[in-house]
């Protein structure tokens, strides 16, 4: 699902973020990238957006290799991959409903499938009696939900989770790893950047760990350190 | 269909968010617009006159009643003969009254009141350099069959003259005026994508083409500058009706602008909003224009 093969990648000031990373990702598969600040945790999930470009090696995600793909696809690239964030990026003038419904309006999903899918999603996530009320009315968990809902409602095939746990409390961190495993299960390859080390050594899924831009180890049931 | 109403909200909430800058962008597109119409509604203004009093040639060549075929032949014959003539017409007593009946077709009195045996036939002579009027009128002078030969190219260089400088003065305005409005609109659609920033943030992570997000921004730049256009057309009418209307038969022999002749500018007037606020919004939007 995704190939990594020799990826470097050394910004315009020339900090080197990662240096000659392959790694390789199957179908279904839920893997943690540990390490500390600034080891390339970030990168590594922007490259697989192709929000930046890799400086040498190569990248395949869903089988599109992302160095050959024009501007113009990458949109289509990214409808395969949902993203969560540590600070949510929920819209606040929008409620609950309307920020899950936005992400299939703009990628220009007809009414009724977003009347089916929207509500469906939601429920899946447990906020079936949230349609209506605004971000600022809903707890961190709660938000983290509804952003998880949006970024699986349009069904991709991966998932790519940044801090997803990093503004949130231990207990909703566990409720919110719940439901990510629970999107896992019904087929959804999973990444998710953190360092949240009760989390990754409760789980023991795989584990690479980057240090400053190098994998410096990847366990198929890991811990955090 | 709900894509296309969630396309238009996004436009109408741009325009409602930035309100002020909007009206700005709005008053400056309706001024240049006018101005531009006024402009190409002059230029009509003046060939009408033109037409009127000179039928677009140099020189007429009046002929007397009635008139004889044979002089016809021979004064047409004597003309083309001349190295400076470019064009000879036979101009009819029937076709001079059917151009002033067209001239003054918003006229109604004026044109029933002419007797159409009032009007002269006419050789209308085309001259390669307007200069040359002498030698025409040397040649013609005295001829039979001539009552009266008039040179009206001068009076067509001093009216060319004033109404050009009125004409290249107005299109500059409104030229300077559709630039301000450009940078208006260019600039309501960069402060629509600041305060929007967070919003494409999240279409480009969930994968809206860069068309579409690019589309709401286009539309609230065209909305701008064609409300804009709509006040200006409105604005032009009115002048039309209230300055232009109570002039009708007043001068004898002075053709007015009609209702007509302000619909034809319409397109114009479109376009040239159009043009403007679409290139403008790309100019707004070009830092934002890569994935």
């Amino acid at each position: 699902m995704i190939t990594l093969q020799h990826v470097t990648k050394t910004f315009k000031n020339g900090t080197t973020a990662l240096e000659d990373v392959s790694v390789e990702i199957e179908k279904g598969e839920f893997v943690f990238i540990v390490g500390a600040s600034g080891s390339g945790k970030s990168t590594f999930i922007r490259l697989l957006l192709k929000e930046e470009e890799t400086t040498r090696g190569d990248i395949y995600v869903a089988g599109k290799h992302l160095a050959k793909l024009t501007t113009w696809k990458v949109p289509h690239l990214r409808r395969n991959i949902g993203t969560v964030f540590q600070d949510f990026k929920l819209l606040q003038d929008k409620n609950v409903f309307e920020n899950v419904a936005f992400a299939l309006e703009v990628i220009g999903k007809p009414k009724h499938v977003i009347d089916q899918r929207v509500p469906e999603i939601l429920e899946y996530v447990g906020l079936s009696d949230k349609l209506n009320n605004f971000p600022d009315e809903l707890s961190g968990g709660e938000q983290q939900r509804v952003s998880i809902a949006r970024a699986c409602v349009n069904r991709p095939l991966v998932l790519l989770a940044d801090e997803p746990t990093g503004n949130l409390d231990p207990s909703t961190s566990v409720d919110i790893m719940r439901l990510l495993d629970k999107v896992n299960r019904i087929g959804t390859t999973v990444v998710m950047a953190t360092h949240d080390q009760a989390i990754v050594d409760a789980m023991r899924r795989r584990v690479i760990e980057l240090d400053r831009g190098k994998v410096v180890r990847d366990q198929a049931r890991g811990v955090y350190s | 269909m709900a894509r296309f109403e969630s396309l238009f909200r996004e436009t109408t909430s741009g325009l409602r968010r930035n309100g002020l800058v909007a009206f700005a962008a709005i008053s400056t597109t309706f001024v240049a617009l006018l101005l531009f119409g006024l402009a190409l509604l002059v230029s009509r203004q003046v060939s009408l006159m033109i037409e009127a009093t000179t039928g677009n040639v140099e020189v007429a060549v009046y002929l007397t009643d009635p008139v004889n075929p044979d002089t016809v032949d021979t004064l047409t014959g004597k003309l083309t003969d001349l190295p400076v003539v470019a064009n000879v017409e036979y101009e009819t007593k029937e076709e001079a009254c059917a151009r002033f009946k067209r001239l003054f077709a918003n006229q109604e009195a004026l044109v029933n009141n002419v007797d159409c045996d009032a009007l002269p036939a006419s050789l209308r002579v085309k001259l390669d350099d307007p200069e040359n009027y002498a030698q025409v009128a040397a040649v013609l002078e005295g001829q039979p069959g001539v009552a009266r030969i008039v040179d009206q190219s001068r009076f067509l260089d001093r009216l060319f003259a004033i109404t050009g400088v009125f004409r290249v003065g107005v299109l500059m305005v409104s030229i300077v005026m559709l630039v301000s409005a450009a940078v208006l609109i260019a600039n309501t659609v960069r402060m629509g994508l600041f305060a929007r920033r967070k919003e494409i943030g999240i279409m480009k992570l969930v994968g809206a083409t860069n068309w579409r997000i690019r589309f709401p921004f286009l539309v609230e730049g065209l909305v701008e500058s064609l409300i804009g256009a709509a006040a200006a057309i409105l604005f032009l009418f009115g002048m039309k009706v209230y300055f232009i209307n109570p002039l009708y038969g007043q001068i004898e022999f002075v053709p007015w602008v009609t209702n007509g002749d302000v619909l034809v500018i319409i397109p114009w007037l479109v376009a040239a909003g159009a043009i403007v606020a679409v290139l403008a919004s790309l100019v707004g939007m070009r830092r934002f224009l890569d994935v």
